[in-house]
C-alpha cells in the first residue's frame, strides 16, 4: 500500500468529520493511524524469520445526544467504508446511554515540536541492514560466552504516523520512527538450564547498539548459572530498570490515574499534597521529551503532551488526566490519553514515566548494600492487586549482594509486599537512566521487602 | 477469495521460488462494550479485514500483512516476504523443514442459538448493566464495578500451496467483570472472566444478576482478609487456580518450540516429570469451549492432544515446523491471533483430568496450610520456574477452610512440584481465558480440585 502523506490523513480526517456532522453527530473525533514495521526474528541462534507489517485505519468517536459511540475500520480507501464506520459509530451512540458528565471533546491548542522522534535513517534500513545489526547482536552474544544459547529476538524497524481532527477545530498531524534490538538467552550445563536473561535497546533514532544487547544477556545468564539458595527474610533489593518496570505499571500507575481516583480505586484518593514517598524520590510524566519512546506532540484526543510533576521529593503533585476526567473536576488534561492505534477509544496512561536519576553510580549503589538482592525479571507482576497495590512475585534470576559486592546468583526467590510501602523505603537511587517501555528510571535501592527463599 | 489466495500462492512459488506458500484473509467484525458504574464509556463496534502470506524460501519465513484484499496490494506483499525471507535465508545452518500433512477442503459454520450479531448493541448494553447493577448493589463497600465486553464473529479463509483450501466461520463472545471495594483504609479486588464460542448463551450459563453478585462478593471477603505466611505449605487448588497453574507451570513448557529451546521439557519425552495421578491433555475439540476450534492456522485439524498420562510425557505440543524437527505429528496447535502476525504455538483447552477423591478428604488431612480457589494471573520461565498469583484464598486449619488471605501467590519449579501433586479430586471445571505470548490467544485451562504436598507460598506476613 502507498504511504499515506500528511495532507491526505489531514484531508481524510477533516472529510470525516463533517460528514459525520453531516449525518447527524453533534459532536466527532477522528483518529487515523499508519504504521509500517519490518522485524527479522531470531530462534534458537539464527535468524529464522521475518516480516513486513503494514497496519492502517480509522477510529472515530461521535456523540448523538450525549451519548457515545465509538468505531474503527481498517478499511479506508473506499467512500463507501468511511460511510459505514460513520454510521456504525452513530448507531452505536443511539444504542447506548447519555452520559450526564459528558462536557465536550477538547479545544484547539498550539503543539510543540519534539527533538529526535523521527531518523529518515531508520524508514530506509533495509532487510539486509537488519540481517547485519542481528547478526552483530548475535556474534557479540558469543564472543562474550560461547556457551550461550540465544534462543529469541529480533531486530524491528517502525515507522507510524497519526492524524486527529475533532469538531472543536483540533487538527494534527505527527510521524514518528522506532526502531529496537532484543536478545533472550539462557545457558545450559549438564541437566540445568538457566532461567531466561532478556536485554534490549530501543530509540526514536537510529543509534541502538546491538553489540552491547548480545553481550549483556550473555553475561546475565552466564552469570546466573551457578546459583546457591537464600534463605526467608526482610532484606535489602536494588530494583533495576526491568523490574521497576512490570512492578511500577501494574501497580504504582494505576493508581496515579485520575480515572481510578475519581472511581475509588485508587490509595492515592484525597492525598495530593501529602507525603507518599521517601523524600528522594521525584517522578515526572514526560511526555515531551526529546527521543522519548512515548514522545509525541499531542495524546490520543489532539491535546498537547506535556511534562507533569507527579511526586517531588517524597510529596504526590498530580494526577494523569485525559480529557474527560479533567473536565469533571474543573481541571485541564494533562495529555495522557493514550490510543492502542485506531482500534481503541483513548484512555488514561503514561507518557515517558520518569524517575529522575540521583548521583550514585550503580557500583556505588550497589557497595552501598551489606546484604540484599539484585533485582531484574519478575514473574507475576501483571498478578499484582491493582487497587492495593499488593504484589507476591518471583525473581529469577536473581544475584545475592554481601557487602557491597554481587557474590552469586539465585533462583526463584519470591517478594512479597507492597508498592506504598516500597515507596517509602527507596534508600538510594543510581544515575544510571535508562528507557524501557514508558518508564524511564535508574537503579534504586530499597529496604525492607519480604522475600521468601527456597 | 480462494482464488485471489490460490493465485497470490502460485505467485510465490513461481515467481519468487517458494518452496511453500500459504495465504490467510480475514474477515471480522468486533463488537465492544465498556461499562464502569453504570455508565456506558463507550459503545463500540469495528471491521478488521485483511491477508496474511507466509512463504518458505530457501529454509526461511518470510512473512507480509495488509489490511487490504486488494491484488496489486498482495503482490506487493508476496514480493516482499520473498525478498526478506532471501534475505535472511543466507547465514541459515539448520533450514526449515515442514512435517507432511494431508491437504483438506473444508468449509465450517458456526451453529449457535444466538448469535450476538442478531443481538442488538440495546440489549447488550442491557446485559452488561444487569451485571454492574448486582455488583453494586450487593453490599455498599462496593464501589466500582467495570464491565468489558466483546463479541466478534466473521471468517477465516486458510489456502496454501499443497492444495489445503479451508473457510472457517469464528465466533466468540467474551466478558470481564471487575469490582473493587473500601472500607475502613482498606481496599479490595476482585475479577472474574466469562467466554465462549457458543454464542450469546453463556449468559444463559452464567446470568448476569448472579455473575454480577458473585465478583462483589469476593470483593467484600477480601476486605477482611489478612496478609498470608509466606514459606513451604501444603496447599488444595480449585479447579480455577489448577487450570492456570496447569497452563503456566506445565503447558508453556509443552510447547514444543520453547522445549527445542532447551525447556525442561525437551529430553524428557517418555520420563517421568509427574506423580502417578498426574494426566494432562491439551483438548482443542470440547464443544462450545472458548479454546476450541476446528483447524488450527496451518489448517492441521485440532485434537485432543494428550501430553502427561499417570506422570510420564507422552506428548508435546506442535507447529509442522516443531512436528518435523521432533519426528512427531503435528497436533494442531498453530495459532495467530489475527492477520496482523504470524502462527506460533498456542495451547488451546488445556487441563489436568480428574480422578476420585472428594474435595473434603482432600483438605481434612492438612493441618496448615492454603485453600487457593480463584487466580489473577500467573508466569512460567523456561527453567520450570512457576508463578501463580490468586486472588481468594483461605487458610486450612485442622482440616477446615479458615480465615479468608489475601496478597498469597504460588511458586516453585514445575518438575518438582507435579512430583508432589498426592491426590486429584472426583470434580471438574473448565475456566475462559486469554494467553499472552506476544499474541492473545483465547484459551481455556481446568481440572478438578488437587491436593500439593508441599509448594512455596509467597506472604508478606
Amino acid at each position: 500500500m502507498v504511504v499515506l502523506e500528511k495532507d491526505k490523513m489531514l484531508t481524510l480526517a477533516d472529510n470525516t468529520v463533517s460528514l459525520a456532522l453531516q449525518k447527524g453527530a453533534s459532536e466527532v473525533e477522528v483518529y487515523l493511524y499508519e504504521g509500517h514495521a519490518k522485524n527479522v526474528g531470531i530462534e534458537r541462534g539464527q535468524i529464522t524469520k521475518s516480516n513486513k507489517i503494514l497496519d492502517r485505519g480509522l477510529g472515530i468517536r461521535v456523540v448523538a445526544r450525549k451519548a457515545i459511540g465509538f468505531a474503527y475500520t481498517n478499511a479506508i480507501e473506499s467512500d463507501d467504508s468511511i460511510h459505514d464506520v460513520i454510521m456504525s459509530a452513530l448507531n452505536a451512540a443511539r444504542a447506548s446511554k447519555p452520559d450526564n458528565n459528558w462536557n465536550g471533546f477538547p479545544e484547539k491548542k498550539p503543539y510543540f515540536q519534539i527533538e529526535n522522534t523521527y531518523d529518515r535513517k531508520i524508514v530506509q534500513l533495509s532487510s539486509e541492514d537488519l540481517v547485519t545489526i542481528a547478526y552483530e547482536m548475535l556474534d557479540s552474544a558469543i564472543a562474550a560466552e560461547k556457551n550461550v544459547l540465544p534462543i529469541e529476538g529480533g531486530v524491528s524497524a517502525a515507522f507510524f504516523s497519526s492524524a486527529i481532527a475533532n469538531s472543536n477545530g483540533v487538527r494534527g498531524f505527527d510521524k514518528g520512527t522506532y526502531v529496537e534490538c532484543s536478545l533472550a538467552a539462557v545457558m545450559k550445563k549438564r541437566n540445568t538450564i538457566t532461567p531466561v536473561c532478556f536485554e534490549y535497546d530501543a530509540e526514536r533514532n537510529y543509534n541502538i547498539n546491538p553489540k552491547w544487547v548480545g553481550k549483556e544477556a550473555a553475561r546475565l545468564s552466564s552469570s546466573a548459572l551457578n546459583t546457591r539458595k537464600i534463605e526467608t527474610k526482610t532484606t535489602n533489593l536494588i530494583l533495576t530498570q526491568f523490574a521497576i518496570q512490570s512492578l511500577f505499571s501494574n501497580t504504582l500507575i494505576n493508581a496515579i490515574r485520575a480515572d481510578n481516583v475519581q472511581r475509588n480505586q485508587s490509595k492515592f484518593k484525597g492525598k495530593l499534597g501529602e507525603k507518599i514517598s521517601s523524600d528522594i524520590l521525584t517522578i515526572q510524566d514526560d511526555g515531551l521529551l526529546a527521543g522519548g519512546l512515548g514522545s509525541t506532540p499531542f495524546d490520543g484526543e489532539g491535546v498537547p503532551q506535556q511534562k507533569t510533576n507527579i511526586v517531588k521529593k517524597g510529596i504526590l503533585k498530580n494526577f494523569l488526566y485525559d480529557n474527560y476526567t479533567a473536565k469533571k473536576e474543573g481541571k485541564k488534561s494533562t495529555g495522557n490519553a493514550s490510543r492502542a492505534g485506531y482500534l481503541s477509544t483513548p484512555s488514561i496512561g503514561a507518557t515517558n514515566f520518569r524517575i529522575l536519576p540521583g548521583n550514585k553510580t550503580s557500583k556505588q549503589l550497589t557497595e552501598e548494600v551489606d546484604e540484599g538482592l539484585l533485582i531484574y525479571y519478575l514473574q507475576g507482576a501483571h498478578s499484582s492487586n491493582p487497587v492495593t497495590g499488593d504484589f507476591s512475585v518471583v525473581a529469577t534470576p536473581a544475584w545475592k549482594i554481601k557487602n557491597g559486592e554481587i557474590s552469586h546468583s539465585t533462583r526463584g526467590v519470591m517478594l512479597a509486599g507492597n508498592i506504598f510501602e516500597v515507596l517509602k523505603n527507596v534508600k538510594m537511587i543510581a544515575n544510571n537512566e535508562r528507557k524501557l517501555g514508558s518508564i524511564i528510571a535508574p537503579w534504586i535501592l530499597v529496604n525492607n521487602v519480604r522475600i521468601i527463599g527456597k | 477469495m480462494k482464488d485471489l489466495l490460490e493465485k497470490i500462492n502460485l505467485m510465490a512459488v513461481e515467481n519468487f521460488s517458494a518452496k511453500y506458500s500459504e495465504t490467510r484473509a480475514q474477515k471480522l467484525k468486533k463488537t465492544l462494550l465498556t461499562l464502569k458504574e453504570g455508565r456506558v464509556e463507550a459503545a463500540k463496534q469495528g471491521i478488521e479485514n485483511g491477508v496474511a502470506l507466509r512463504v518458505l524460501v530457501n529454509g526461511a519465513w518470510g512473512f507480509s500483512s495488509v489490511g487490504s484484499f486488494n491484488l496489486s496490494d498482495l503482490k506487493a506483499a508476496v514480493s516482499d516476504a520473498c525478498r526478506m525471507a532471501k534475505a535472511i535465508s543466507k547465514r541459515m545452518k539448520n533450514p526449515i523443514i515442514l512435517a507432511e500433512t494431508k491437504p483438506i477442503n473444508d468449509k465450517i459454520n458456526v451453529e449457535t442459538k444466538k448469535n450476538p450479531k442478531n443481538i442488538s448493541m440495546e440489549n447488550k448494553i442491557k446485559t452488561a448493566l444487569t451485571i454492574n447493577k448486582s455488583s453494586l448493589s450487593y453490599d455498599k463497600r462496593v464501589k466500582s464495578c467495570t464491565i468489558d465486553y466483546l463479541d466478534l464473529f466473521g471468517t477465516n479463509y486458510y489456502v496454501n500451496s499443497e492444495g489445503t483450501n479451508i473457510e472457517q466461520n469464528k465466533l466468540y463472545v467474551w466478558s470481564r467483570i471487575t469490582s473493587s471495594a473500601f472500607s475502613n483504609g482498606v481496599f479490595s479486588f476482585s475479577r472474574e472472566e466469562i467466554g465462549s464460542t457458543a454464542g450469546y448463551e453463556i449468559f444463559d450459563e452464567y446470568p448476569p444478576e448472579i455473575i454480577g453478585k458473585k465478583v462483589a462478593k469476593r470483593a467484600i471477603t477480601q476486605l477482611e482478609a489478612k496478609p498470608a505466611k509466606g514459606g513451604k505449605f501444603p496447599v488444595v487448588l480449585g479447579p480455577n487456580v489448577v487450570g492456570v497453574f496447569v497452563h503456566e507451570a506445565f503447558g508453556h513448557l509443552a510447547e514444543a518450540d520453547l522445549a527445542l529451546s532447551g525447556g525442561v521439557l525437551s529430553n524428557r519425552l517418555g520420563k517421568r516429570i509427574g506423580s502417578n495421578v498426574v494426566t494432562l491433555y491439551d483438548d482443542g475439540t470440547i464443544k462450545d469451549a472458548f479454546g476450541s476450534f476446528k483447524y488450527d492456522d496451518e489448517g492441521v485439524p485440532s485434537q485432543k492432544t494428550l501430553l502427561v498420562k499417570n506422570g510420564i510425557v507422552k506428548g508435546l505440543m506442535h507447529n509442522r515446523e516443531t512436528a518435523k524437527k521432533f519426528n512427531m505429528k503435528p497436533t494442531g496447535n498453530s495459532r495467530s491471533e489475527s492477520f496482523r502476525v504470524e502462527p506460533i504455538i498456542r495451547m488451546r483447552n488445556t487441563y489436568l483430568a480428574p480422578r476420585d477423591h472428594s474435595y473434603e478428604e482432600l483438605i481434612e488431612d492438612i493441618n496448615s496450610g492454603y485453600y487457593m480457589k480463584s487466580f489473577r494471573g500467573g508466569q512460567a520461565n523456561i527453567d520450570g520456574t512457576f508463578q501463580v498469583g490468586v486472588q481468594e484464598a483461605y487458610e486450612i486449619v485442622n482440616g477446615e477452610i479458615g480465615d479468608p488471605v489475601r496478597n498469597v501467590s504460588l511458586s516453585g519449579n514445575t518438575l518438582e512440584t507435579l512430583l508432589k501433586i498426592n491426590a486429584v479430586g472426583n470434580d471438574f471445571e473448565l475456566w475462559p481465558g486469554r494467553c499472552g505470548k506476544g499474541q492473545t490467544a483465547f484459551v481455556c485451562d481446568g481440572g478438578p480440585h488437587i491436593k500439593i504436598k508441599e509448594v512455596i507460598v509467597g506472604g508478606s506476613s
